[in-house]
């Protein structure tokens, strides 16, 4: 509280705070955008709107938790006003996606296939793909939920929403997720064979 | 309406946190349903593909302080409120020529004496005082002095006066 105080008219306690909260601000930017550099331009945003609405913070809650909701609101604004783009065609994905895929949709216990690094960034590609397709509403509560495992009241308290709300669009966003996925598998012709056990699998 | 229970088991939590029995639940049915099988292969690899999507993150370069800092400041300089150092930053050099001019303008009027009725004009003086020409010095040789110009000299000027007219 101080330090917020503090900084509305010290520039150096202003530096502190980007100093110590950027990669919390990052964090949460990187949930929205896939490119340093657009994560950068999204973290500069949100810490100059916080210098402008720094005194009317009034240290009911944490000076990060402050900062988190300020960045999830500029990039849920940023995105709703952000032309979507076209749904994901089974013809886009790389060689290396349909791999994966084929791979992950055949393997019942996948945590232990992912290890490689390539393996990550092919995943971590494939995702943003899928997740490009949905709402940012959807995408947002998707990635905290499902993704980071944060407890529905904190997502609640980030995004200003009830908690009823949070597991709707919760609810809601899963189905999108899956049905855009099922989607793609049905697509890329990669399925196991209709034949395969999911016991013996797992 | 059996889809339907294992769809709702699917979509109404995390994959990640379904427990044992409501896996064992959703397998069971799969295994005799191609459809079932379908949304739970899907939300299976969702689950995957989210948790890694969410583990991809971006850590600030060591000069994000510095550009944030720098774009506060510029902003701030755009944002300033208007005051009279602004104003003469933005207006200073048209108001110092404007006020340059009218102070130069202000001395010609009230400033420079006007000639009197009884004397000759300034071009005139100047004129008598400093002859360029024949004519002059002839017109005005009574003014003249002997010691300030010659006979000679008159006629020199005439001459090459009228050489300069002939080529």
């Amino acid at each position: 509280m101080e330090l917020a105080r503090r900084a509305t008219h010290d520039e150096s306690a202003f530096a502190e705070i980007v100093r110590r909260y950027s990669p919390r601000v990052f964090r949460t930017a990187s949930r929205f955008f896939r490119r340093r550099e657009q994560v950068e331009e999204v973290a500069q945003e949100v810490f100059l709107k916080a210098f402008t609405q720094l005194e009317n913070f009034e240290g009911r809650g944490s000076l990060e938790g402050w900062l988190t909701r300020i960045a999830t609101n500029t990039c849920l604004n940023l995105l709703r006003t952000a032309k979507r783009r076209p749904e994901t065609m089974i013809s886009e994905l790389t060689e290396d996606e349909g791999a994966w895929l084929d791979e992950h949709a055949a393997d019942a216990l996948t945590e232990q296939s992912r290890s490689s690094v390539e393996d990550k960034l092919v995943a971590a590609d494939l995702a943003e793909r899928l997740l490009a397709n949905l709402s940012p509403d959807d995408r947002l509560v998707l990635t905290l939920v499902d993704g980071e495992e944060t407890p529905v009241k904190e997502v609640a308290q980030m995004t200003g929403w009830s908690e009823s709300k949070v597991k709707v669009q919760a609810f809601r966003a899963r189905r999108r997720m899956r049905a855009a996925l099922e989607k793609l598998l049905a697509r890329s012709g990669r399925r196991r064979s209709s034949g395969g056990s999911l016991e013996s699998a797992g | 309406m059996k889809d339907r229970h294992i769809t709702d088991i699917l979509e109404g939590a995390p994959f990640a946190s379904l427990s044992e029995d409501e896996l064992k639940t959703v397998r069971a049915h799969a295994d005799a349903c191609a459809d079932c099988r379908r949304a739970y292969d899907a939300a299976r690899v969702a689950s995957l593909l989210v948790k890694e999507g969410a583990a991809a993150t971006f850590e600030p370069s060591p000069f994000f302080q510095t550009r944030v800092l720098a774009a506060l400041r510029e902003r701030q300089a755009a944002n300033a409120p208007f005051s009279f150092a602004r104003l003469w930053k933005t207006a200073g050099a048209l108001v110092g020529s404007m006020a340059a001019s009218v102070a130069l303008l202000a001395g010609l009027t009230f400033l420079a004496p006007a000639p009197t009725s009884g004397e000759p004009a300034a071009s005139d003086v100047a004129s008598v005082s400093s002859p360029s020409t024949a004519e002059d010095v002839i017109l005005n040789q009574d003014d003249a002095t002997d010691d300030q110009i010659s006979y000679g000299q008159v006629l020199t000027a005439i001459y090459d006066e009228d050489e300069g007219d002939v080529r």
